[in-house]
């Protein structure tokens, strides 16, 4: 027997011995909390690009103003004309239509309201009240909104 | 001793998904390189508990850090290994001995006051089978025993080794070579036992 081959042998004996030892079980179940409060929620990739086309929306709406000939300004009151233009939250030649039926009706609600038309809304603001235009078409469809603050 | 070559790609897939957060992706990873790291880990500390605790900061610093593994430079298993190596040597109070190769000719053999009489690998492998192997071993310079239980008992390849410790390949290969030597030296009488046993 070489010097070399005993060496080996001697080695495999080794190795053998450690192959037996294993991890504690119990290790796993700790590390797999860990990692669950470490991986990476799923992405709202989506949401910087929407807020932005919103913002995007309602301030050229703002800087543009009522659109000439929009039939919705002439269904505003006269008194406030120096008020914001409303928001159309139906298609322009559906709410042409309602010339005759249509109606104004102040109210408030939270402000969380206004990101389910696609408006940037300030988490810190979420739940503060705004004050508010509604167009109404006559069978009750809100057409339009106008916000007073 | 050389691991052989093999396909990482499955197992950098298991990483990429990891890393997007699929939990399936590492206990997969977990439980294949577990038990490695722990043995590793118990090698360089000796005891089971500071060896766990080492096995879990080890994947602790995976889980946090999967971006610090570069698979340009070796194998998961290699980068798990030399976490654990450190993590283990810094619990253990390992050392650290002079790396200078003028210090470390072959002839050098270690001094009574540097050999560890009873080492992290002394206590933790207490079988029958392989007790003078186990007692050779100890009597090993810090430095050797390091490289022999990187490539011998953990089978990282040279490589691997020489990542894991921070010293280039040919230094591990000789220090590898003295180890070995060192170690035949130390089983002479048992490899004249066996000769005897045959005539």
């Amino acid at each position: 027997m070489t010097q070399d081959t005993l060496l080996d042998l001697k080695l495999d004996e080794l190795r053998n011995e450690l192959a037996t030892i294993r991890a504690p079980e119990a290790l796993e179940s700790g590390l797999l909390s860990r990692f669950r409060t470490r991986a990476p929620r799923p992405r709202l990739w989506w949401m910087p690009p929407l807020a932005l086309a919103a913002t995007i929306a309602l301030a050229s709406w703002i800087v543009r103003g009522p659109v000439p000939g929009n039939d919705i300004v002439s269904l505003a009151p006269a008194t406030i004309d120096s008020d914001p233009p409303f928001l159309a939250l139906r298609p322009l030649d559906r709410i042409s239509k309602e010339k005759n039926g249509a109606r104004v009706v102040a109210t408030e609600f939270p402000r969380a309201l206004l990101a389910d038309w696609g408006l940037p809304v300030s988490p810190e603001r979420a739940e503060e009240p705004v004050r508010a235009e509604m167009l109404y078409s006559a069978n009750g469809e809100p057409l339009a909104v106008r916000l007073l603050n | 001793m050389a691991m052989p070559p093999e396909d990482l790609q499955p197992e950098l897939e298991l990483v990429r998904r990891m890393k997007d957060g699929d939990e399936t992706a590492f206990v997969l990873l977990y439980r294949r390189h577990r038990d490695a790291v722990f043995r590793l880990a118990l090698m360089y500390s000796g005891s089971h508990a500071t060896a766990a605790d080492v096995t879990q900061d080890a994947f602790i610093h995976f889980i946090s850090h999967p971006a610090k593994y570069d698979a340009t430079r070796g194998t998961l298993a290699a980068w798990l290994c030399g976490i654990a190596r450190n993590l283990a040597r810094k619990a253990a109070g390992w050392r650290e001995d002079a790396t200078d190769p003028d210090a470390l000719a072959d002839d050098t053999a270690p001094h009574e006051s540097r050999i560890e009489h009873d080492t992290p690998l002394e206590r933790v492998l207490r079988g029958e089978a392989a007790e003078h192997v186990r007692r050779a071993i100890a009597s090993l310079a810090p430095h050797y025993r390091d490289v022999l239980i990187l490539c011998e008992l953990s089978e990282l390849s040279y490589a691997e080794a020489a990542q894991v410790c921070g010293i280039d390949i040919g230094t591990v290969r000789s220090r590898l070579s003295r180890a070995r030597a060192r170690l035949a030296q130390c089983l002479a009488p048992y490899r004249e036992g066996a000769r005897e046993a045959v005539t």
